[in-house]
């Protein structure tokens, strides 16, 4: 064995610095830094010359004036009175409320396109694919257009006629209304129990794995810990609802000819609104009055149409309809259609004389508009309903008149009587005041939680959980549009699971739909979820479309406080730290995913 | 005794339309019900939909505003400028379809464009007096383009210098050189829109591309300060909404410059933050690719005694560039998308141009409006354009996957 040394090349000489790799590297740097710091230094002395010249707001001070912004749709309290701060913190709050929910719907439809793509059947396939090229090559901007402007304003019919779906579900052009679970004054008592049967479920769900653990055997999953939660959170809602008196003090102060009350709980001779509460609104006999006017409703001419506040008839025990000018209307021929009794009404004149509408007949073959400005009354007898306060203790219902020929008795001078009603405690006190209007008012007691259902007192939504056609239309957009990209990731996920695979599921005697959801989809979702997760970072910042669909999220509102105050810089800051830190939240996410879903090697 | 055996049956047939219904709609009772069930839905959607095309809507509007779809308020009698501009892009493109030969990716794709424009030129000899021969000469520009190609392959070499100067041509004579009157006048970019506008835009690709590469190397440079420095930008831009920026750009560049806010014409303001943000999302693409070459590429080059400039511009870019080729063209789907946002700094461009159509008086005097006709008008419109550069960027994903293995 031979032992050979190699002889460095004695590297005695030094290198000059200037072919000194490091050297260069650090004078290099040095140089970088010194021209981007001159670079900003230039731009900082430009901008703060071009601010004092034009006289702008360079600090945050603006943020506590008085803002002036109206919002349609705020998660939290808001006023126009408030402060900038509160204003872009309630845009905030408005583009977690897209993109919370968009996230979860595009998920779900995500999903499904993605399974439909790789399906035997040629038509279910195919509508997949057409699906996701239709939409992933369409801007972003013309779709939350074409939602907005060409389908949700001008195709669900008016506020006042809208389509009603099961379950008390209403969606007209201004938006869509659903029941809602809000929690009320009575919740405090039903605290106790939901923390009691959280830590409880956090026993159960301890012990069970440390059980588990000892016997080193893999359990069937029950949810026991749901249902331990469930059980002893349902014998608390019960207990807790089983009081149900008022609060000492508690009072509606509802005028029926204005159709709005304020729920008050009285403290210390202080009227505080009461959220959430439940007043039943009795009318002994009252009127509502419309006239016929010709309208657009779905990209459609509806002629002589005559529109109610949306009553149903189960309301009343008694629902007359009739011309204010009786004499008149017989003189012309007029007669009513009900499209929906009692609300729609169409004036038409039996031309053809077979007792019965034809379209047509609703419009005045001389002039051919429809016949306009027929008053037509509706007469309620024994009206009620139970309406329940809003976050702001308001109560709201149609706004009633007096029957005329009790006004005649009674006051002929003054038409719009006022009446004025209070309840106190669990029955009602009813004081027939000045006015004839036969109303009284009775706020029931509840339990820890009430069911607000939707109504609409005059042309808007009252009550349930509403969301507007603005925000409808953002979020249909965006869930369409990242559907697509997630349809085709978890395409690639599924088809990246080795056939073996499934294969091997199918030989253990595994069910097609066992296969799936136990064996691929499990190691597709290793590969599908960082990608879906960046998608779901792309529909939360793509939200800054919004002022498309005239929707308030936080780029809208900087916008407008921007052009308000002039404070470009400071809101430019505001707003790249805010996407900032959306952003860093989502790769927090991404990143603990990822270590989750490594895969674990032995 | 002959006794014929009895006659086998015909063979189950294994192709043909029977079959192929069987195989793909009826293979089992579910799927059968399913066929049905989405057979009917589709069938009632489309019939609905073609209703609404062939009979209830009302695509006057759509029809009467075809100048401001295409150019906005781009004078009428210069219409030979921007028409000029897309004669030479469609000579370029098809100069590269030509060398590329028959069925290559660029020929397919100058072949789609090449159709578009042939429809136009026909609507433009029959409605449209005043490009009557404009359109057909962008046409005629096409196919000397591709004839050229064919004829003399080697004109690829020069090809991305004819596009360099395409692009700087093409602005100027978009621009115009001479105040005042007469055909070559200056026309001020406000005056720029439409689909013009969107395509001027859509060229913020062309400057982000070295930009972004620098990004690049800069973020995977040895040297600290650079690395964060391209770290930081990269980031940040792309942390934000595109439309952030063009808010931003609009602005805050007028104040970063320190010039009169009437000084920057918005196009300009828009260009800016579309390359820059282009850029920052180019880089990370172009990071992709390097990190694909292999090591041993480098070292090979260095052994060979290459210098580190030489490695990077001779041995890695072009591998890393190869690789990434197929996102890039994703990336421009994106950018032609999202160029409809510029509306957020006042440019009208043609997602913009719909909107005010919709709200012509005119468009007013229709029952119901037309928003629904100019919007489904123009997403059909942009969907061309991404859908044609995805089928290409498909092709072209098949094509390296092929070269690479």
């Amino acid at each position: 064995m031979t032992t050979s040394t190699v002889q460095a090349p004695a590297p005695d000489a030094p290198v000059p610095f200037w072919r000194n790799v490091k050297t260069l590297g650090i004078i290099a740097q040095i140089v970088f830094v010194l021209l981007v710091v001159a670079g900003i230094g230039v731009l900082v002395n430009n901008v703060t010359t071009a601010l004092a010249r034009a006289n702008l707001p360079a600090d945050f001070s603006f943020l506590r004036q008085r803002a002036g912004i109206p919002i349609a749709e705020t998660p939290i309290r808001y006023t126009v009175t408030d402060s900038y701060a509160r204003a872009l913190f309630v845009g905030f709050l408005n583009t977690l409320k897209v993109a919370i929910v968009g996230v979860v719907f595009a998920s779900l439809i995500g999903v499904l396109v993605g399974v439909m793509r790789l399906s035997t059947n040629w038509l279910v396939r195919t509508i997949a694919t057409v699906y996701v090229e239709l939409l992933r090559n369409i801007p972003l901007a013309v779709q939350i257009v074409f939602w907005y402007a060409a389908i949700l304003l001008p195709f669900p019919p008016r506020i006042n006629n809208p389509v009603t779906l099961p379950g008390g579900i209403l969606l007209s052009n201004v938006g869509l209304a659903v029941p809602w679970v809000y929690p009320t004054y009575r919740f405090g008592a039903w605290v106790p129990w939901l923390v009691g049967a959280l830590l409880i479920a956090v026993a159960v769900t301890v012990l069970r794995r440390r059980s588990l653990a000892r016997r080193d055997v893999v359990g069937v999953v029950w949810p026991f810990p749901v249902v331990a939660f469930t059980v002893v959170a349902v014998v608390g809602y019960l207990v807790a609802a089983g009081d149900r008196s008022l609060p000492p003090g508690v009072g509606v102060d509802f005028a029926a000819d204005r159709g709005r009350g304020t729920v008050y709980r009285e403290v210390d001779g202080r009227r505080q609104p009461l959220a959430f509460v439940p007043v039943r609104v009795s009318v002994e006999s009252a009127q509502l009055r419309a006239t016929s006017q010709n309208l657009v409703e779905s990209r459609r001419r509806v002629d002589s149409t005559v529109r109610f506040p949306l009553v149903h008839d189960y309301e009343a025990e008694a629902i007359e309809l009739e011309f204010a000018d009786p004499a008149a209307a017989e003189a012309a021929g007029y007669r009513l259609h009900f499209e929906r009794f009692p609300s729609v009404a169409t004036v038409y004149v039996d031309r053809n004389g077979n007792g019965v509408f034809d379209p047509g007949e609703e419009t005045d073959p001389d002039t051919g508009v429809g016949y306009n400005g027929v008053e037509v009354v509706m007469s309620l007898t024994g009206f009620e309903r139970v309406v329940v306060s809003d976050r702001d203790g308001q109560v709201r219902t149609p706004i009633f008149a007096v029957p005329a020929a009790e006004a005649a008795e009674s006051e002929p001078a003054v038409p719009a009587a006022r009446g004025r009603f209070s309840a106190f405690g669990q029955a009602a006190v009813q004081q027939a005041s000045e006015s004839v209007l036969e109303a009284h008012t009775e706020v029931l007691g509840v339990g820890p939680l009430v069911v607000s259902r939707a109504s609409i007192p005059v042309t808007t939504f009252e009550g349930g959980a509403r969301f507007t056609v603005n925000y409808l239309a953002l979020v249909l957009a965006l869930v369409i549009y990242t559907s697509a990209f997630i349809a085709e990731i978890v395409r690639g996920g599924i088809q990246a699971v080795p056939r073996g695979q499934r294969e091997a599921a199918m030989a253990l005697g595994l069910s097609p739909y066992q296969t799936f959801a136990l064996v691929v989809f499990p190691q597709a979702l290793r590969i599908i979820l960082p990608p879906v997760i960046s998608q779901y970072l792309n529909l939360t910042k793509n939200s800054s479309l919004a002022t498309l669909a005239g929707y308030a999220e936080l780029f809208v509102v900087a916008s407008v406080v921007s052009n308000q105050t002039g404070a470009a810089i400071p809101v430019a800051l505001l707003l790249i730290g805010s996407y900032l830190a959306i952003s860093l939240a989502f790769s927090l996410v991404l990143n603990n995913v990822n270590a989750r879903l490594a895969l674990v090697e032995r | 005794m002959f006794v014929p055996i009895a006659p086998r049956p015909a063979p189950v047939p294994t192709r043909g339309p029977v079959v192929w219904l069987r195989k793909n709609l009826f293979s089992s009772p579910s799927n059968t019900v399913l066929t049905i069930v989405t057979g009917t839905v589709v069938a009632f959607a489309l019939y609905n939909l073609a209703l609404f095309v062939f009979v209830d809507a009302s695509w006057g509007q759509v029809w009467a505003n075809m100048k401001l779809f295409g150019v906005y308020r781009y004078p009428a009698d210069l219409l030979w400028r921007p028409l000029a501009v897309a004669a030479g892009m469609m000579f370029l493109l098809g100069a590269m379809a030509g060398v590329g030969g028959r069925g290559s990716i660029t020929a397919n794709a100058f072949f789609a464009f090449q159709g578009l424009v042939g429809l136009l030129s026909v609507l433009a000899v029959l409605f449209w007096p005043s490009v009557r021969v404009l359109w057909p000469m962008v046409l005629v520009a096409g196919f000397v383009g591709f004839l050229l190609g064919r004829a003399r392959p080697r004109v690829v070499r020069a090809l991305p210098w004819a596009w360099a100067a395409w692009f700087v041509l093409g602005l100027v004579v978009l621009y115009g050189v001479v105040p005042g009157t007469g055909p070559l006048r200056v026309v001020p970019s406000r005056d720029w829109g439409g689909f013009l506008l969107t395509l001027v835009l859509f060229t913020g690709i062309i400057p982000s591309f070295p930009l972004g590469v620098a990004l690049a190397l800069g973020r995977t440079s040895r040297l600290p300060a650079i690395k964060y420095f391209c770290i930081a930008f990269i980031e940040i831009v792309r942390g934000a909404p595109l439309i952030m920026w063009l808010f931003i750009a609009s602005l805050l560049l007028p104040l970063i410059l320190n010039v009169d806010a009437n000084s920057l014409p918005a196009i300009m303001r828009a260009y800016v933050a579309i390359t820059l943000f282009s850029a920052a999302y180019m880089a990370e693409n172009v990071r992709g690719g390097l990190q694909a070459v292999p090591r041993g590429q480098v070292e090979a080059a260095r052994a060979l005694g290459l210098s580190a400039w030489q490695t990077t511009m001779l041995i890695v870019l072009p591998q890393a560039l190869r690789a990434v080729i197929p996102a890039i063209v994703g990336q421009a789907i994106g950018l032609f998308k999202d160029t409809s946002l510029v509306f957020i700094v006042g440019l009208v461009d043609f997602f913009r141009v719909a909107d005010l159509v919709s709200v012509q008086p005119q468009s007013l005097l229709v029952t119901g409006g037309v928003k629904l006709e100019v919007f489904l008008f123009v997403a059909v419109i942009y969907f061309f354009f991404a859908y044609r550069m995805s089928v290409a960027s498909r092709q072209l994903e098949r094509q390296l996957g092929v070269g690479v293995r």
